[in-house]
């Protein structure tokens, strides 16, 4: 128990809130980096005993692992702190009956620790999906699955569900034609409200159907080509194509409730992080609502970042090129020489690399697990998603200032759509010294 | 949810010019996923108009067909419902429901699907179900002149099938439809 083996596989859920071992001298053999697994197998191999450290029940009072541990002077911010220390705080934070968020958004700044089901219960509580206080979990998680659950039957339900589920309403029974008269012929009815295939009707059922057949085709692809490297998503294993299945749901029910934005490519890699996350929590009680909460949490994660989707915004204040020159503006603040030398010397328009990094929130950038590890700071900080990334994509450009520097335009783009990333930590300890109002 | 679009008996270009207006609006491609025509169509050109509106195009020989290579008689498996489909004119007397019912029974199908009469038809009996979608054109046949354009499209869903029946009366497109389900042993 609480032994990270070197194995990328961890199959026990550490009775890490309980365990008297966190407030021992000895520290797992981790060392400040979480070590990645490749491709985190799904946490579906549930050890014996597994401690409720989610509250769905009101959880018991934890014994607070011993106060020593957690002597406010040792906590440093700098991201270097030992794992066992920042699990061990995360212990505390989780379980009191109210959580403190602005602490939790302090902790997840420096890395959410590696272990099973913390992730998923801290980002649900920095997204504002749970709320702080315990108490209320179990009445808010039953509110949005049900309204998630709704969504997927009247929104996902194909016309001839729906004509059916029109006529049984309007009182027309089916007739049980195989208790009818062995001989006959067949009687027509009417069809219920004019409802039929080839209806060209601006509100018939059918037309929006095959009129959205468009945005499923799209929605399909793109979620066949997400992750090509993970089994995870693209095995081909039932459970890959059920994950697969998953995303297409999450994905269509956001594109007919928003029929602003729709469906646009490279939602499905701003998605794909947080169904992973959600879907690895080993709690039992989250595990038939993964999709729910994926949902509403990706809503949450889109919502400050919409604007960056929508096509007529791109000009506008909000939009995408505007998003773009902020970072440009903040690199110039930062780091004049570098900024000239990019943008007026080399030519390296932004756009040119900034666009995939703003759009997919990183995504693409780095491996899975970097990811992953960058999204707690963007969820965390109190700063919010969008400046954050912008810090952060600042960083990454003064990281490597030397090759730029040295390189012409050929050789900076081609640095720059493919970041070479030494280590993590140093990134965003450096984002993080970026902070400060932009002039103007 | 699988569309099968069942029409025959146009007779183009002998009798009929061109498929009434009204129904080639509704037949737009991209809905439809399979089509089945009982024969008559007359000449390629219908038959390239088929094919453009769904790839999937089973035709059987009508008399009248210009290309002799359609076969008399043809079986698919849509979905659970296997589906028979054929002219009609070999089988005599034309329309009658006891002789198709015959030949139900020797293609083993569970949904008849045949032509000739340019009269719609939809009857069961205890093999299955035989259906006439009649004549998309409104083309006269060998019995009467009195003829409505009709087609039909079958809504074919797990073992339910909805059938969908276009006919254009007095100008206007009317559409009634009629279900049935297959039990899971077969039709009662």
């Amino acid at each position: 128990m609480g032994e990270a083996d070197n194995k990328p596989q961890k199959k026990r859920v550490p009775d890490w809130l309980n365990n008297p071992m966190w407030s021992a001298p000895a520290p797992p053999a981790t060392s400040a980096t979480i070590i990645p697994p490749e491709d985190p197998p799904p946490r579906r191999v549930v050890p014996p005993p597994l401690p409720p450290p989610k509250p769905t029940p009101p959880p018991p009072p934890p014994p607070p692992p011993s106060t020593a541990r957690s002597d406010p002077s040792e906590e440093t911010s700098f991201s270097g702190a030992s794992q066992s220390h920042l699990i061990t705080e995360f212990g505390t934070a989780l379980s009191k009956k109210v959580v403190n968020v602005g602490e939790l958004q302090r902790l997840a700044c420096q890395g959410v620790p590696d272990l099973p089901g913390i992730r998923p219960t801290v980002w649900k509580l920095l997204l504002g999906y749970l709320p702080a206080d315990h108490a209320l979990w179990p009445y808010e998680l039953e509110k949005k699955r049900s309204q998630y659950n709704a969504f997927r039957e009247e929104l996902l339900a194909n016309p001839s569900e729906i004509t059916r589920r029109m006529e049984e309403k309007d009182g027309m029974n089916e007739k049980d034609l195989s208790s009818d008269e062995d001989k006959g012929f067949l009687s027509r009815s009417e069809i219920p409200h004019g409802e039929h295939p080839l209806s060209l009707g601006e509100t018939s059922v059918w037309n929006k159907y095959f009129q959205e057949s468009e945005i499923v085709e799209q929605i399909d692809r793109d979620v066949k080509r997400t992750h090509p490297e993970m089994e995870f998503f693209s095995g081909d294993t039932p459970f890959a194509k059920s994950n697969q299945e998953s995303l297409k749901r999450i994905l269509m029910i956001f594109a007919k409730l928003n029929p602003g934005i729709r469906y646009v490519q490279g939602m499905n890699e701003v998605l794909a992080p947080i169904f992973f996350v959600f879907k690895n929590d080993p709690d039992l009680n989250n595990e038939a609502h993964v999709e729910a909460d994926t949902f509403f949490c990706f809503v949450e994660v889109l919502s400050g970042f919409r604007d960056n989707f929508c096509k007529q915004l791109d000009n506008s204040i909000v939009g995408i090129r505007s998003t773009i020159s902020k970072l440009s503006q903040l690199l110039k603040k930062h780091d004049e020489e570098l900024w000239r030398h990019l943008e007026v010397t080399t030519k390296v328009n932004p756009q040119f690399y900034a666009f995939r990094w703003i759009t997919l929130l990183l995504t693409q950038e780095f491996n899975f697990t970097d990811c992953l590890r960058i999204w707690d700071t963007l969820l965390a900080d109190p700063e919010g998603p969008q400046e954050t990334l912008l810090r952060i994509c600042c960083a990454m450009l003064i990281l490597v200032r030397r090759r730029l520097l040295a390189g012409d335009f050929t050789a900076n783009l081609k640095l720059l759509q493919n970041y070479p990333l030494s280590n993590l930590d140093h990134l965003l300890h450096v984002a993080n010294k970026l902070r400060g109002a932009l002039p103007g | 949810m699988v569309l099968v679009l069942a029409l025959g008996d146009l007779h183009i270009p002998h009798r009929a010019p061109d498929l009434p207006a009204k129904f080639k609006s509704m037949l737009v491609p991209g809905k439809i996923q399979h089509i089945i025509c009982t024969g008559n169509l007359c000449i390629k050109e219908v038959h390239d108009y088929l094919k453009s509106l769904c790839p999937d195009l089973h035709i059987t020989r009508g008399e009248y067909d210009e290309d002799a290579r359609y076969p008399e008689t043809k079986t698919l498996t849509i979905g659970q419902f296997k589906l028979g489909l054929c002219h009609g004119h070999q089988v005599v007397p034309w329309g009658d429901l006891d002789s198709l019912a015959m030949l139900q029974r020797q293609l083993d199908v569970d949904i008849l699907v045949t032509g000739h009469t340019h009269q719609f038809k939809a009857y069961k009996h205890e093999g299955g179900v035989v259906i006439n979608p009649g004549s998309a054109t409104g083309a006269y046949s060998s019995i009467t002149y009195d003829v409505n354009p009709s087609f039909v499209l079958m809504d074919i869903d797990s073992l339910r099938v909805v059938v969908y029946v276009y006919e254009l009366i007095d100008g206007e497109v009317k559409v009634d439809k009629i279900d049935f389900k297959k039990t899971a042993t077969g039709h009662s």
